[in-house]
């Protein structure tokens, strides 16, 4: 039996060509892959094993059709000194490729751990965007609920009736809204600039410093104080009466204690206390003098009744008709008296008619112009077109301005001006009409007794006391007020306030 | 070590001379020794001869080797469960082919180098045939057989081939989670 070697030849020489081709050919796929996606360590490690193969394949196939080609071309001795090259690099390639394709568990494990970091990545990204997006999210919540509440809070400060002032533990005042501005007579626009500047103490808008520094010591003491009233006095020198609550706080970021203020002006409110009190004490006084008045009234008539009879019948001449005489005439100064305690009391008749304020005043003036000049005293008089034909007692508003203009007389003495000035306010609507001296004015301890009655500064014998009482009664009988601002040395302001009609109004506005 | 000492100094006295200079210390040791080495030769037992079969023995343990490496990525490769998909498949198929090739080469280059299984004749011609002795006929073909081993290997790296193309043409991105473990 023989077995030919031409089939062994053929496949060897067939099977090396394709060996060499397939291999080419799985070296330029793996290296395809490995360009798609250079990152892939899979795809590197194939590439590696291709190329591996490749040149195991490629010296194998290249040696074995050599082999043949030599062997059948009778060129033994040269395949012969080649054979070992052949077989050497044969074995070292295979061994190359099988060291190579070894490594794929280490590369799967690496590509794996690759994944998984990638993953992670990927994961902590995501994360971080989101983390990222509600940080943003949360951070303009924030923002717009910091910007709201700042407006709020803003709003507050900003149009506050009362002064909301921040002012540092030593007095600096750090901050403060525009009613403060206001209420403390400084310019709201560089106030801040200004305090910057001059460190403007809080303290000294206080009229007794101790009240300041008691402040002080109980906010520091008690981190807070509620209502504390104080007088405060304003940059033009004004006084006012307010109510302050505060509170301390340690502000952290200057480090350094502060003070918040809510302060009340409370002055008006003061002077309306004292009006609701004058008004209480004349009212009780005006119901005395009226009950006085009124038991005094009856006997004295009858007491001027006989008197006058016996005058009637006693000849004139004699001692008892001159004794008669006197009692007649003290009697008559008491029954005036009486009826200006009436006339305060507002029991007294009056009898009211539409009449002009203008002519009044005018008819006044009239009566002591002659006496005003005598003692070189001016006197000028401002009237307003607009002020309406008012209903009143004219003898009794005659009175009044008698009164008012008498009394400043008194105050100037010898060579000064009176302004007597009237004024339509619509506010309301009401006149005012307005008295003004250039006299000695009044001493503000005296301000609140001046309406009392048989309240007088003049020596005995000069007045009753009874002037301003009486116009007082008789103002507030025509439903208005008498308004009075004095500063001494310098004279007196006294404004009688009465009531205009509403239609009154109207019918001026059509007329317009 | 005296010796050591004495060529040391003898390479710094050297070394003194102007022309040495550019060159290093170790670069100049160097130099000495091989030259030693070309011009003084002298017998030598340091090293083992190689003689004929350690070839033979080197490539059958190099074909074992490589039967080895493809038979642990094919184990791998089922492991992983990579083998779902097609392209990893062919990647396995070709794997498991190389290691019957190598299996084959194995068996022919044992076979080829036995004396008492066949005589060859014109050898180095188209007409070249064998003739096994008497009883190792079934050798005689198993050899013959054996012999076409790229009907084994060629289909190995066609399968190679048709693992990548099919890897190119649909890629598949592993996940970490198909790394089930072995």
């Amino acid at each position: 039996m023989t077995l030919p070697f031409f089939p062994i030849f053929f496949v060897d020489l067939v099977g090396s060509a394709c060996m060499v081709f397939f291999a080419i050919a799985c070296v330029r796929l793996s290296y395809a892959l490995h360009i798609r996606d250079r990152e892939n360590v899979l795809y590197l490690y194939l590439l590696m094993v291709c190329h591996a193969l490749a040149v195991f394949a490629i010296s194998r196939g290249i040696g074995h059709i050599a082999k043949q080609l030599l062997l059948l071309g009778g060129y033994r001795h040269i395949w012969e000194s080649l054979r070992p090259y052949s077989g050497s690099l044969n074995t070292i390639s295979f061994c190359v490729v099988g060291a190579v394709t070894l490594f794929f568990e280490r590369i799967w494990k690496v590509h794996q751990q690759i994944l998984r970091d990638r993953q992670a990545l990927k994961e902590a990204h995501e994360k971080l965007l989101l983390m990222n997006k509600h940080l943003e999210d949360l951070v303009s919540e924030r923002t717009a609920e910091l910007g709201r509440s700042e407006q709020k809070f803003r709003r507050i400060f900003e149009a506050s009736r009362d002064m909301i002032a921040v002012v540092a533990a030593d007095g600096t005042l750090l901050d403060i809204n525009p009613a403060g501005c206001e209420m403390l007579g400084i310019d709201g626009n560089n106030v801040m600039v200004e305090a910057a500047a001059k460190k403007l103490d809080f303290g000294k808008f206080f009229e007794q410093p101790r009240d300041w520094e008691r402040l002080r010591e109980n906010l520091q003491r008690s981190f807070y104080v509620t209502d504390e009233e104080v007088a405060l006095v304003r940059q033009d020198g004004r006084e006012i009466s307010a109510l302050i609550s505060a509170s301390s706080q340690c502000d952290l970021q200057e480090k350094r204690e502060v003070f918040h203020l809510v302060v009340k002006d409370i002055t008006q409110r003061k002077i309306m206390q004292q009006q609701l009190l004058q008004a209480d004490k004349l009212a009780s006084l005006g119901q005395l003098a009226a009950g006085v008045a009124h038991e005094i009234n009856n006997p004295l008539g009858i007491i001027l009744g006989y008197t006058q009879l016996l005058i009637r019948e006693e000849p004139e001449g004699t001692e008892r008709y001159e004794d008669l005489k006197t009692i007649e005439k003290h009697t008559r100064t008491c029954k005036t008296i009486v009826e200006d305690l009436l006339s305060f009391a507002r029991s007294a008749h009056s009898r009211k008619e539409p009449a002009s304020i203008h002519d009044l005043v005018q008819e006044v003036l009239s009566v002591v112009r002659h006496n005003l000049e005598l003692k070189r005293i001016q006197v000028e008089t401002y009237f307003d077109p607009r002020v309406p034909v008012l209903v009143l007692d004219k003898d009794k508003m005659r009175q009044v301005l008698m009164n008012l203009i008498m009394n400043a007389q008194q105050a100037i003495g010898k060579e000064g001006r009176i302004e007597i000035r009237t004024a339509f306010v619509e506010n309301g609507p009401s006149v005012h009409i307005v008295v003004s001296d250039t006299g000695m004015g009044i001493d503000p301890k005296h301000l609140p007794r001046i309406f009392d009655p048989f309240f007088t500064t003049k020596s005995t014998g000069e007045g009753t006391g009874l002037g301003l009482s009486v116009s007082y009664g008789i103002v507030k009988d025509h439903g208005g007020e008498i308004q009075v601002a004095s500063e001494p040395g310098k004279g007196s302001v006294f404004t009688v306030v009465l009531p205009a009609p509403a239609e009154t109004q109207e019918f001026m506005g059509h007329e317009n | 070590m005296l010796c050591f000492e004495v060529f040391r100094g003898f390479v710094r006295d050297l070394y003194s001379f102007p022309s040495f200079k550019g060159f290093s210390e170790t670069m100049v040791s160097i130099a000495i020794c091989l030259l030693a080495v070309v011009l003084f030769p002298r017998e030598l037992w340091a090293t083992q001869i190689h003689a004929d079969p350690e070839g033979l023995y080197s490539h059958q343990m190099g074909h074992g080797f490589f039967i080895l490496s493809m038979g642990v990525l094919a184990y791998w490769l089922r492991g992983r469960r990579l083998i779902r998909y097609k392209g990893w498949r062919y990647l396995q198929y070709s794997a498991l082919l190389f290691t019957l090739w190598n299996l084959d080469a194995i068996l022919v280059h044992h076979l080829e180098n036995q004396d008492d299984i066949f005589m060859k004749f014109s050898e180095g011609t188209l007409h070249a045939y064998l003739r096994p002795y008497p009883g190792r006929e079934w050798l005689a073909w198993i050899f013959f057989l054996g012999k076409m081993d790229h009907l084994l290997c060629v289909p190995a790296i066609v399968f190679l081939y048709l693992a990548l193309r099919e890897m190119r043409r649909s890629p598949h991105r592993f996940s970490p989670q198909d790394d089930t473990g072995l």
